[in-house]
């Protein structure tokens, strides 16, 4: 397994060449780039500044692991309005166009997005609808969309079973899970997740959470390897039996408020010893 | 929109082939003498789940008329522009004695096509509505259902934003609070019904009250 970490966790005033330094002296492989995130990397970013931004990595001695974007939370391809969905639709086509010119095969979606206002049965369908045509698209760029499990902020998609049945309705060989360990929380088990998807997991985002946490023990917050609740030996048998051979991506949603670039090199050790084994 | 009448006829579909919603109420079995055509207006695609849902919740087959055929029951899902053809074909359907469902697109539209929506709606079929309205601008904790009246009471989710219809002939049978949302009228031996809070999302989601009330008027040709 090769470790990333996301270019949206590079300090705002690092830039993003001294950003890729820090995460080879800490020890990644790859580098996975948020659309829309980071100014180096927007949606009026041209195909030559992409190419420019891949040479930069490579340069840098890593490459790029997968494109990721949160621009589907303020633009969900379930939106009702149809500007907002055309809107959504253009950025997956976007991540499927970089992601061709920064030589990776794999893009994050957030696939949908259940509010007061947008029901689950309409979300559902519009998402399947959605992803059918652009995994057409993702297929013919060599491209696999990964939605990925954003359990509690979706309110969507909430059990292993019920994601296996949106992937089989999408029916798509270019459509599969991003699995995220730490967005499970307590609706199920990571490892579960790992060895109901297996094969149709398009790649990792590793982060723990602590659940049950805050004065009446009613929150859960997303926290470093090994210091939450996520049963990480289980997580990595489970890996170990589907054969899981991918990207594990680093995905710290807490961030260290001194020494920022510290964060990189103890995750990036945290994570080798998961794919070590040794617990 | 540049087409002929035949052009226009040719996008009608024949066949309904979607069977995106869940079925949460009974499959609907057409009467011999029940027919149904559901046609989107070629070169917009402002809600195209509309036209599934609707084509979902009928029966996907046998039923259903080709486009252009004598039929009880017409619908315009989705709609937004439309021209002189169009209304032709309507008010042919409707001197034969169908019911033909116009279902606003426009809720959506950009003001310049919401002018033209409104303009078409009074000059075409003398229908008037006002401009839309954003149920969810101000968060009130409460689902704003459309609710209907006729042909049975019955309560529908909203689709975020509605086309009020104006104070005209005819009766008003759905209501979003206090705000009229949907006209019936009878015109030569048929009914038009305009709905300005769109039907077919719902139906295609799956929606048991929204089927039921469309199966009620599809079964009933003489409404």
């Amino acid at each position: 397994m090769k470790k990333s970490i996301g270019d949206n966790m590079i300090p705002k005033d690092w830039g993003f060449d001294r950003g890729l330094d820090l995460i080879k002296k800490a020890g990644f492989d790859g580098i996975e780039l948020w659309l829309g995130d980071v100014p180096w990397f927007q949606m009026s970013t041209t195909d030559a500044q992409v190419r420019d931004l891949r040479r930069r990595v490579e340069s840098a001695g890593l490459v790029v692991s997968n494109v990721s974007t949160g621009l589907h939370w303020a633009s969900p391809l379930s939106a009702r309005d149809p500007a907002v969905r055309t809107q959504a639709s253009r950025i997956v086509e976007r991540q499927i166009e970089t992601a061709t010119l920064l030589g990776t095969d794999a893009i994050l979606v957030v696939a949908g997005l259940v509010t007061e206002e947008v029901p689950y049965n309409e979300v559902y369908q519009r998402c399947v609808d959605a992803l059918k045509q652009l995994g057409e698209k993702a297929a013919r760029a060599g491209v696999k969309i990964g939605c990925e499990n954003c359990n509690s902020e979706q309110r969507f998609l909430l059990s292993p079973r019920e994601f296996g049945q949106f992937l089989s309705d999408i029916n798509s060989p270019a459509v599969g899970l991003h699995l995220d360990v730490g967005n499970i929380h307590d609706t199920g088990f990571a490892e579960q997740w790992i060895e109901i998807h297996g094969p149709k997991i398009t790649r990792i985002h590793l982060k723990d959470v602590l659940k049950h946490r805050g004065r009446c023990g009613d929150q859960s917050v997303y926290t470093n390897l090994f210091l939450g609740d996520n049963n990480w030996p289980a997580i990595r048998s489970a890996l170990t039996k589907v054969g899981y051979d991918g990207w594990l991506i680093a995905e710290m949603e807490a961030r260290y408020r001194y020494a920022p670039d510290q964060q990189f090199f103890d995750t990036a050790q945290g994570m080798d010893r998961l794919i070590s084994g040794r617990f | 929109m540049g087409m002929t009448r035949r052009e226009f006829l040719s996008y009608g579909v024949a066949a309904g082939a979607m069977r995106a919603g869940v079925p949460l109420s009974p499959p609907l079995r057409a009467s011999p003498t029940c027919c149904w055509i559901v046609s989107p207006v070629p070169g917009q695609c402002s809600l195209p789940e509309s036209a599934r849902g609707y084509r979902a919740a009928l029966p996907p087959r046998g039923a259903m008329a080709p486009a252009g055929e004598p039929c009880s029951l017409l619908i315009i899902p989705a709609l937004v522009c439309f021209d002189r053809h169009l209304v032709v074909w309507i008010d042919r359907a409707l001197q034969r004695g169908a019911t033909v469902i116009v279902e606003s697109g426009a809720a959506f539209a950009a003001d310049s096509s919401f002018r033209d929506h409104r303009r078409a709606l009074r000059q075409g079929l003398q229908l008037d509505v006002h401009a839309p309205v954003d149920l969810w601008a101000e968060r009130s904790g409460r689902i704003p259902y459309i609710d209907y009246s006729w042909p049975h009471r019955t309560r529908v989710r909203d689709f975020s934003r509605v086309v009020p219809v104006g104070k005209q002939r005819g009766e008003v049978i759905a209501w979003q609070g206090d705000v009229p949302v949907a006209l019936k009228r009878r015109v030569g031996q048929g009914t038009l019904i305009y709905l300005g809070s769109p039907l077919g999302p719902a139906l295609w989601a799956g929606d048991a009250e929204a089927r039921r009330w469309l199966h009620a008027i599809a079964l009933n040709d003489r409404v």
